[in-house]
């Protein structure tokens, strides 16, 4: 009697439990927040969309891109990621299986196994490059990356020696490749990774200043271009490493100077991304409809970021505040 | 005669010395010969590494696992996320006065009105920064894995504690418990049991379960045999004995151990914020992304504040009432010491009358209560009746509370909603923190300062022991490290010391490991440094060493990637701004052993020494200082433990070496990568501490302590 008690008390509680699962499970996603404030504000006006108008109660992690992040949405522990860069997405090339398009132009084509989803551009066009301050440019004459090694002195820290110093791209996992590129092109300089983008960036305002000289890897659309006047130093133009690319799939093959990563970036066009399984679901359509329509502007992004990192606002309120004023650029990425 | 005697052994000790003294110079002449000869950095022979491919047989073994296995895992982890998904949903849709008066009473109840009011404040202090959400999510982990951890613990505990070959079995496994920094489990626990809530609970465990596991076992290995006799002489069966008498009689232990359980649960489950898990570890992180000190130091009180909270909860269970005669008034608020003084007296009237108050009321409610349910119970079996009217009115403080949740939860869901903290209430200390930060990063004569140390550690101390260390032959290192392990320890421990290095060159990660090394030993020197001085003057100044400990007693419960966002302002991202936060979180135990060791050497001996005519320095330097080396080695000791441990973060300011290949694995999800450098980092940490802890036990045999 008691027994049989407990093991219907115990059953209804299941019961009630798995119910309120159920329930709140129906119209869920769960996000990754990226590691780099752009990001950040591009999965931000997704998720405000999501949620005000298509009635998504997201749940956000943050998680470091890179290929973990890929898995992650492979395995299905995440739904969806925001503007990937195709550059740094190098060794996730096996993921997709569609083309990339913006404007109804294929930008990209990818042959994966189609166990991460493309869901479209985000809008927002990236460009990579090194940079100095055009204070320094003008008083060394550098024109191009050819004229760093005369300066490279200048450039050079205490812990670079008689080297001169890149602040490089501060995630191993976002694959620039930056020692790499340095030594094809013959650029006397050692690349220091110092782990965070804020590292990176408080290291080059400090330096900016106090007026010192220094090379810096940055991509841009970026607060710190509206903050600090800068010059790219025009590495060479982008070119595939034909045959052989180069990934970590192959061991690092190279093509020498021939191509990346002894050029520049690409252009790029950013993409988010998701698990195929979710958007699969017809609960989920819409929102799959709203990915592909989705058109964020580089200088849209620009303001918000410049609210964000400077202004130090907070991230969900200043996204919430031009989804409020700008209604009219929004509305038409909705499915019908 | 045995003047002689003596004199002829100081004669030999020296000589002994001497001998010992210039074979350490020898050997470092001779390495520093050899690093000179050497090209690059060494590395073990291209033969060995490519034949000893650790990395590819982990891969391996991850994939064929992820293949066959990884439905179990996945079950597991579902069960464990869905709970968490269920307590964190409780916690943030329920009204906050609900979560406020959850946590609220029982900290009333358990620790009186000074816990109360502390309990109080943090509420508000969460929702005041807009922590809210974090802070339960973090609670709402922190919860579930201590819950688990206890369930877990206390049973392996028990089966340690009644049979010893069980307990053998058992001791080298929880010391690789406590050794192994968290990080090399936490990443391959994110490749089985996905990301979020699941590993984080399960990696917590891991990390935090060894101290309930061994409290239990000794709390129940320490009942004494008299009353275990006695109970065995009334007829007890083995059972009887161990649930009846053993368990509760060991019940002060096991809370100590779910207390220790608790602020490592807490330590942890900010740092699982690197898997995916929410919390106020992920606001930090963001902040230290944003290079928000503000933010990052809100989020870090907000930790710090429950921790304490916490901490003061479970050990109120562990402490026994202390009683005072009826006739004395008891102060509810301010220490009791305090009564002499009229404002006290006259803030806790009030209190006092208010407690009086409460207690009537509850008594008599509960009383109440009781009555009816006697009543109506009574109807059909009087006897039970009785016990539950009893039981009823024992619990008066308990009844009372559960009908004010109930009320509010009644509330909340019929007549006004009361929603999640109100938003007038907030109250920010981000602004005045960065701005004050960042006046410091302009400031001129203190960037100048910074930079010449940054110069300073660099040039120095860092580079020449890097340069030094990287290109000293590895089988070189490798001797000196045996050799040294066969001295402290013996020979076992010089051929396992030779192995595990053996281990770490054959991974192909002998310079990181050296990196590693040198940033560690520049950390403790500076630690030594710094550390000593300040543990020198505690211990001859009360109150400077009482401000010490409250400051120390933060800095350790602080998330320890807190430090690094100050860090990296004022002395920019780099090699050198890694050692200085491992500085800061490494520092607090070389300090208060220091002054703890000073402290501890008995009045006698300064005494003497002052009566032959000693001067201070001469007393500190002769007589203190060397009785002292045992508490100052184990001080030593547990800042090298602490400055292994922060080389698995100082990489997100640019520290290097193994814990910055940690990282480079994770993020291309190369499991096999960052497990050897993990596993390289622990065992680097192990053969130190071991030759560290052999070391002091040798000196206290010499001073015959």
């Amino acid at each position: 009697m008691r027994l049989s008690k407990t093991i219907s008390a115990l059953f209804l509680s299941f019961v009630i439990l798995f119910a309120s699962l159920t329930q709140a499970n129906a119209k869920r996603l769960h996000a990754a927040i990226a590691d780099w404030t752009g990001g950040i504000i591009t999965c931000e006006v997704a998720v405000g969309i999501l949620e005000r108008e298509m009635g998504y109660k997201i749940k956000q992690t943050v998680f470091p891109s890179g290929t973990g992040l890929w898995e992650a949405i492979a395995a299905g522990e995440l739904d969806f990621a925001c503007e990937s860069w195709p550059s740094y997405a190098e060794a996730d090339d096996v993921m997709f299986n569609e083309d990339l398009i913006y404007d109804g132009k294929v930008v990209k084509s990818y042959k994966g196994d189609g166990t991460v989803d493309l869901l479209g551009t985000t809008g927002i066009i990236g460009m990579s490059d090194y940079w100095i301050p055009r204070y320094a440019a003008e008083k060394f004459g550098i024109k191009t990356w050819r004229d760093l090694n005369k300066h490279k002195k200048e450039f050079a820290t205490i812990e670079t020696g008689g080297k001169g110093r890149l602040i490089g791209c501060p995630v191993a996992g976002w694959n620039c490749h930056d020692q790499k590129r340095l030594d094809l092109l013959g650029i006397d300089f050692q690349a220091d990774e110092l782990g965070t983008e804020a590292a990176a960036v408080a290291e080059a305002k400090a330096a900016y200043m106090r007026k010192e000289p220094f090379l810096l890897y940055l991509w841009s659309p970026h607060w710190f271009f509206g903050e600090f006047d800068m010059v790219g130093v025009g590495l060479p133009d982008y070119k595939t490493c034909a045959g052989d690319t180069f990934t970590e799939a192959n061991n690092w093959k190279t093509c020498g100077t021939d191509g990346w990563p002894a050029t520049g970036w690409d252009k790029d066009y950013t993409m988010n991304y998701g698990n195929p399984d979710t958007f699969a679901k017809p609960e989920h359509a819409k929102a799959k409809a709203f990915f592909e329509r989705m058109k964020l502007d580089n200088l849209d992004q620009a303001k918000m970021l410049v609210e964000v990192d400077i202004k130090k606002r907070d991230v969900k309120e200043v996204v919430n505040e031009w989804l409020d004023n700008n209604p009219d650029k929004w509305k038409s990425w909705l499915p019908n | 005669m045995s003047s002689e005697v003596s004199s002829i052994q100081g004669k030999s000790i020296s000589s002994k010395n001497i001998i010992t003294y210039s074979l350490v110079l020898l050997t470092f002449l001779v390495a520093l010969w050899l690093s000179f000869q050497s090209e690059g950095p060494s590395k073990m022979p291209k033969v060995v590494t490519d034949q000893f491919t650790f990395t590819a047989w982990v891969n391996e073994g991850e994939d064929y696992l992820k293949k066959n296995y990884r439905w179990i895992t996945k079950i597991i982890a579902s069960y464990i996320k869905n709970i968490y998904y269920f307590v964190e949903d409780f916690l943030l849709d329920s009204p906050w006065l609900l979560i406020a008066a959850l946590i609220f009473l029982p900290c009333l109840i358990a620790g009186g009105l000074r816990l109360g009011l502390y309990s109080l404040f943090v509420i508000y202090f969460w929702g005041a920064t807009g922590m809210w959400e974090p802070s339960l999510q973090t609670v709402a982990l922190m919860g579930l894995s201590v819950l688990m951890c206890v369930v877990v613990g206390v049973t392996l505990g028990v089966m340690c504690s009644q049979s010893d070959r069980f307990e053998n079995f058992m001791k080298p496994i929880l010391d690789t418990m406590q050794v192994m920094p968290a990080f090399v489990y936490l990443f391959p626990a994110l490749f089985f049991f996905g990301i979020g809530g699941a590993p984080a609970i399960l990696a917590t465990m891991i990390y935090s379960m060894p101290p309930i596991i061994r409290l239990t076992n000794t709390g129940i290995r320490q009942v004494s045999a008299e009353t275990i006799e006695s109970a065995t002489s009334f007829g007890s069966s083995k059972l009887q004995l161990l649930f009846k008498i053993k368990i509760p009689l060991s019940l002060p232990s096991i809370m100590m151990g779910i207390n220790q359980v608790i602020m490592m649960a807490l330590a942890l489950v900010v740092l699982a914020c690197f898997i995916g898990a929410e919390g106020i570890g992920g606001q930090v992180w963001q902040a230290i992304r944003r290079l928000d000190v503000g933010w990052a130091m809100e989020g870090g009180l907000c930790i710090l504040f429950m921790a304490i909270m916490f901490d003061r909860f479970s050990m109120s269970f562990s402490k026994t009432e202390q009683s005072l005669p009826s006739n004395v008034q008891k102060f509810y608020l301010l220490p009791q010491s305090w009564e002499k003084y009229l404002i006290a007296r006259l803030i806790e009237k009030p209190l006092e009358f208010l407690s009086g108050l409460t207690n009537f009321v509850c008594i008599n409610l509960t009383r109440s209560i009781a009555y009816v349910f006697e009543f109506c119970i009574s109807l059909s079996n009087k006897n039970t009746a009785r016990d539950i009217g009893e039981a009823i009115t024992r619990r008066y403080y308990i009844i009372p509370s559960f009908i004010l949740i109930l009320a509010i939860s009644f509330i909340d869901s019929y007549m006004i909603s009361i929603g999640s903290f109100p938003e007038e209430w907030r109250l920010s200390i981000r602004q005045p923190i960065s701005s004050a930060v960042d006046s410091l990063t302009v400031n001129p004569g203190f960037i100048a300062f910074t930079k010449a140390l940054r110069g300073f550690v660099y040039l120095k101390l860092l580079r020449p022991l890097d340069i030094f260390l990287t290109h000293v032959p590895w089988w070189y290192t490798l001797g000196v490290f045996s050799a040294i392990g066969y001295f402290t320890v013996g020979i076992r421990f010089a051929i396992i010391t030779a192995l595990l290095l053996l281990f770490i060159g054959a991974c192909g990660i002998w310079p990181q490991s050296m990196i590693t090394l040198s940033s560690v030993l520049v950390s403790v020197a500076l630690c030594f440094i710094i550390g000593v001085p300040l543990g020198i003057i505690a211990s001859y100044n009360e109150r400077f060493r009482n401000v010490q400990n409250v400051v120390l007693d933060a800095m350790q419960t602080l998330p320890y990637f807190c430090y690094l966002i100050p860090v990296l302002m004022f002395f920019g991202g780099g090699v050198v701004s890694a050692i200085l936060a491992t500085v800061i979180y490494s520092i607090p135990p070389i300090i208060r052993l220091t002054s703890l060791g000073l402290t501890q050497v008995s009045g006698t001996y300064s005494e003497v020494s002052r009566s032959f005519g000693g001067t201070l320095l001469q007393t500190l330097n002769k007589i203190k200082f060397p009785l002292a080396v045992p508490s100052l080695v184990i001080g030593f000791n547990q800042t090298v433990i602490m400055a292994f441990a922060m080389q698995i973060v100082t990489p997100l300011i640019g520290g290097k070496g193994l814990g910055l290949e940690v990282f480079n694995g994770l993020a291309r999800s190369d499991t096999g990568r960052g497990l050897a450098a993990g596993i390289g980092i622990v065992l680097l940490a192990i053969i130190i501490d071991r030759i560290s802890l052999a070391w002091t036990k040798k000196q206290r045999e010499a001073l015959g302590l």
